[in-house]
């Protein structure tokens, strides 16, 4: 198409006012401009906090993985169950997310900004000071929140986005809508598999069927404690995680030999908090599940024989095992257990239990069938079959491999009936990101600009005004 | 110094024969792209391939000449809105003549429903430059709605036991809010009765306030049919009012509940369910799709039964030549249809290969495998030795299989054979037979002409030749005694003269002879037979002549035999 011919209007329904779309997660919070196909800014939501020369401090974005100070201690302002608990440090997170990519610091008040300085004698004796900065004031923001947000939760929010940063128009729309519109659906079943939760959400016509949403707590988190519990058990010797800040040098061994590297060692008053140590882990043990994690394909459970006689967990053994180096230099082939690591999102007997893990052992109805059971089960039964050939997966921690053919395996046994048929974006970047695109696709739409919250309205009405409008 | 100061010096003849020209040396264009060695290296003979890449296409340059349109961010107001929000996009400036489809006029319906916000657009937008109006504004749609009921409209026509105001009320707002999406309005349906201001309220609300989504249709759709009928009576309402008026008093909340459970059931089929569905209706399809196929098979066996009995002319078949064209056609035609051919999977047989067993399968239905013996029919009897098997002269004679010592080539019909055999060598002859043949009440061509038959004709032809040649030889004895009696006569009349005597009785003798000779050339079979009956007594023939035709044709199939048989004597 050639650019200088301004797209037909009839072809494009975009109009693009030059929102935010703002997609806090428990893991990683996504800022971009709408719009664009993804995020601009993809921070942490973990945030860093020390003690430097009696002032407390604050690290946020990438920084909080890069240097090991004296005391630090890493904190998540949403809690477990993917909602804001410090609204404080939420507020800084967020608005680091968008400051520090997309809208910077506004070009000073060129009275102040020394470019002008003029003698002081001829300094106008007058001159109004502006009022500090806000950061939103010119840019619409979308901003969106898990199915089960309360109340509260929901109009805390829209109070920091008008009366904090300022922004000129608001909007909060469930993640699991957007990940169905960035999938061009407008009804659809979405299963989000986050880091710390994962959720079925029936949505129908563009909005969610709140009987039909159900989450629980085993997301990419509850993966990695599952990984610590095989790692402990691992049979030559248990597995220590040493994240990179802890070696000096490393050097080659063989596989299942004993690492031998150099430590850096902390002081103790010099040393960071545990917390720190832990984040650094779970870097690790992510790069672990990208390498080697795999779900079992099915058609059955791993537990159980396969239709040649064999059992599954034979076959498992013997398919060719897949290698990895720790940071400290320890590498081992791994065989069945990076399939056991992540049976349990399918089968809660095929838990490891572990008792030092922060996570109780899995209830059934946790599980990702019972899930979406329990799903199609709160909504009308008209609607079943539209929602169970539009499933929608998305999330980051649905990226492990061979999720999807399972997922697909198991609602095709559990609904033998009506045509199943899955719907994953094979792009990796669609399917972490996919409640954002989908926020940026919504708040880059002409018909979608009458939606928006106003300040005006927001004045008007107060804060109640987002159970109103976005329903 | 110039160049005919040189020829005048050298002593050459002044511009004698024009100078040779220099050789034009043919330089092919190097193409942009290749280096200036890399294509000496191509040598004289320019590649095979063509080289040019790809290169990005610039915009044409007439249009760098085009002056840029300037874009602006520009803020605007959305129409669909009543805050008047304004925001900002980017827009071709000085753009008045921009085609944009003018939003259409609120609806009516429109402003019944946000009747709670005010008509502030209006005074809004008239301060604002008077630009046009949002491109998607159109896009904000209701649904029509039925007007919503005043106090004294519930009071008298939509009381209900089992729905208080407040409840309906929330119903109506709700369905309002979600424009009529009944999934959504049953989901969200979340009715709390005013009691619940009382602190000991906090358990769950009874369960008896649980409303299904066929409760809330019924409510509703009563209401609306109501609402409708208030605002035009049904004899008043337009065709599409009055459809839905009735669909909306029709509704059915038990049966829509029915009709939802076996929905419920349907879906939540076990694997086996799901696997013998699929098997009878495969069986289903199969069974339907067999019937299809013996339907179509028994139509065209009909059809082919209902073939039209050819009348035309068939003379133009007899020879071989006009078989074999026959055969030409049908097997173009055979092609042509592009169905099963009539010959079988294997290949369409050449010309050259046409064996008469092809041709007389073809023909006819009585075809013997008669080239048994033969030479060329080995070939078929090669190809399906397997089936050769001897048969006993009974066998043989049942199926009609014959051995020839010598066949010609092509096709003849035994008919043919036997018609040819009628066929003497002068048309008089010819004629004789015809005439033969008419009397015995024969037919030339033969009705049916088997073996047997044609073999019977053969013999009878061949007698009756015979007859005819005895006839021949008969007549000539009998016209030489006829001579040599009249001269005997004539002789013994002249002695007689002589001695005096004159026979009284020698008078008719005369008119008769000449008679007999008339009689020859017309009825010469009867006056063969009859002269053959009556032997050589010359006699009684003078008495006889009158009848001789009467009877001739009468006595003749005896007479034939008996002629016969003296012809064996």
């Amino acid at each position: 198409m050639n650019p200088s011919n301004p797209p037909q209007a009839a072809e494009y329904g975009g109009d693009e006012v030059s929102a935010i779309v703002l997609d806090p997660g428990y893991s990683t919070t996504r800022a971009g401009f709408a719009g664009e196909d993804a995020p601009k800014s993809l921070i942490p939501t973990y945030y860093g906090k020390y003690n430097a020369d009696g002032q407390e401090k604050l690290v946020f974005g990438d920084d909080v993985f890069v240097t090991p100070r004296p005391g630090l201690s890493i904190h998540n302002p949403i809690g477990k169950d993917g909602i804001v608990e410090d609204w404080d440090m939420a507020e800084r997170v967020w608005e680091h997310s968008f400051m520090s990519r997309l809208t910077g610091t506004k070009a000073g008040n060129p009275f102040q900004n020394g470019l002008n300085d003029v003698s002081a004698d001829e300094l106008p004796t007058e001159m109004e000071v502006e009022s500090e900065e806000k950061p939103l004031s010119d840019s619409p923001l979308l901003m969106t929140e898990p199915g089960w947000n309360p109340a509260k939760a929901r109009e805390k929010t829209i109070e920091i986005a008008m009366e904090k940063w300022d922004t000129p128009a608001f909007y909060l729309a469930r993640t699991g809508v957007l990940a169905a519109f960035a999938s061009g659906k407008a009804s659809a079943l979405v299963i989000d598999i986050g880091a710390s939760n994962i959720s079925v959400t029936p949505i129908h016509d563009g909005m969610i069927l709140k009987r039909g949403v159900q989450h629980s707590p085993l997301g990419g988190d509850y993966i990695s404690s599952q990984i610590k519990a095989i790692f402990k058990a691992n049979s030559p010797q248990p597995i220590t995680i040493t994240p990179h800040y802890l070696i000096s040098s490393k050097s080659a061994v063989e596989a299942g030999q004993p690492p031998q590297a150099k430590y850096k060692t902390f002081p103790a008053d010099k040393a960071p908090d545990a917390s720190y140590r832990a984040l650094l882990e779970e870097r690790t043990l992510s790069e672990f599940k990208e390498c080697v994690v795999q779900v079992w394909p099915g058609p059955t459970r791993l537990s159980a024989p396969s239709p040649t006689g064999v059992s599954n967990e034979d076959m498992a053994r013997n398919t060719p095992g897949r290698p990895f180096e720790f940071p400290d230099g320890y590498n081992q082939v791994f065989g069945v257990d990076r399939f056991r690591a992540v049976e349990s999102l399918f089968d809660a007997k095929a838990a490891i239990p572990d008792p030092d893990s922060s996570f109780p052992p899995p209830t059934p109805a946790q599980t990702i069938p019972e899930l979406v059971k329990a799903s199609l089960a709160g909504v009308d039964v008209d609607l079943r079959p539209h929602l169970l050939a539009n499933v929608v997966v998305t999330g980051g921690s649905s990226l492990l491999y061979g999720f999807t053919d399972r997922l697909n395996h198991e609602l095709m046994q559990m609904f033998p009936g009506p045509r199943v048929r899955v719907t994953a974006p094979g792009n990796t970047s669609e399917r972490r990101f996919g409640s954002w695109i989908g926020g940026s696709i919504l708040a880059s739409l002409g018909t979608f600009h009458q939606m928006w919250i106003s300040k005006k309205e927001y004045e008007e009405h107060g804060p109640n005004i987002v159970e109103k409008r976005c329903k | 110094m110039a160049a005919a100061d040189v020829r005048d010096m050298l002593d050459l003849p002044a511009e004698g024969q024009p100078r040779p020209h220099k050789k034009q040396k043919v330089v092919e264009k190097r193409p942009e792209g290749i280096t200036r060695e890399l294509y000496a290296l191509l040598g004289e003979r320019a590649p095979p391939i063509a080289i040019n890449e790809n290169k990005y296409k610039g915009r044409p340059k007439w249009m760098n000449k085009l002056r840029v349109r300037p874009w602006s961010m520009a803020p605007f107001t959305n129409n669909a809105r009543s805050d008047g929000l304004v925001l900002n996009h980017w827009q071709r400036k000085h753009e008045s003549a921009r085609p944009s489809v003018p939003a259409p006029a609120p609806a009516p319906e429109e402003s019944q429903m946000e009747v709670d916000q005010p008509k502030e657009e209006e005074k809004e937008d008239a301060p604002k430059l008077p630009e046009q109006e949002y491109a998607f504004a159109k896009y904000n749609v209701k649904p029509r709605l039925p007007n919503r009921y005043t106090d004294d409209e519930y009071n008298r026509h939509l009381k209900s036991d089992d729905w208080s105001r407040e409840e309906t009320d929330y119903l109506v707002d709700l369905v309002t809010d979600y424009d009529i999406r009944w999934v959504l309005i049953a989901d969200r349906y979340d009715y709390q009765p005013r009691m619940d201001t009382q602190p000991d309220s906090n358990a769950l609300v009874p369960a008896k306030h649980h409303r299904t989504m066929e409760q809330m249709k019924a409510r509703y759709y009563f209401i609306a049919a109501t609402m409708l009928s208030l605002e035009h009576p049904p004899s008043e309402m337009s065709e599409a009012e009055f459809e839905l008026h009735e669909k909306m008093l029709k509704f059915d909340p038990d049966r829509e509940r029915d009709r939802k459970e076996l929905a419920a059931l349907q879906l939540n089929r076990t694997a086996d369910e799901v696997r013998e569905e699929a098997m009878l209706l495969e069986e289903l399809k199969r069974i339907t799709s067999n019937e299809q196929n013996f339907i179509t098979e028994r139509r065209e066996l009909y059809s082919r039964l209902e073939v039209p009995i050819s009348v035309g002319n068939t003379t133009m078949y007899q020879s071989s030549a006009g078989l074999s064209q026959l055969l030409q056609t049908l097997l173009q035609a055979d092609k042509s249809k592009k169905r099963r051919s009539i010959l079988g999977d294997g290949a369409i047989p050449s010309p050259a290969g046409q064996t008469p067993s092809t041709a007389g399968g073809l023909g006819r239905a009585e075809t013997p495998v008669t080239q048994a013996g033969n030479k060329k029919g080995s070939i078929t009897s090669k190809e399906t030795g397997q089936m050769v098997r001897t048969l006993t002269t009974a066998e043989e004679a049942k199926y009609g299989v014959q051995h020839h010592e010598r066949v010609s080539a092509g096709v003849q019909f035994r008919s043919d054979r036997a018609q040819r055999l009628t066929q003497a060598k002068s048309n008089v002859q010819t004629q004789k037979l015809a005439n033969a043949l008419a009397e015995l009440e024969i037919p030339v061509r033969l009705f049916m002409p088997t073996e047997r038959v044609c073999k019977d004709f053969e013999k009878l032809i061949q007698s009756v030749n015979m007859l005819l040649d005895a006839r021949k030889v008969s007549e000539k004895v009998e016209s030489e005694i006829r001579v040599l009696e009249a001269a005997k006569m004539e002789r013994e009349r002249k002695s007689r003269e002589a001695a005096g005597i004159s026979g009284p009785s020698v008078d008719p003798e005369h008119p008769h002879v000449k008679k007999e000779t008339e009689d020859g050339d017309t009825g010469l079979l009867g006056h063969s037979t009859a002269s053959h009956g009556n032997g050589a007594a010359h006699q009684s023939r003078a008495q006889e002549g009158d009848g001789n035709h009467k009877r001739s044709a009468s006595v003749l199939s005896g007479a034939s035999d008996k002629s016969n048989k003296r012809q064996r004597r």
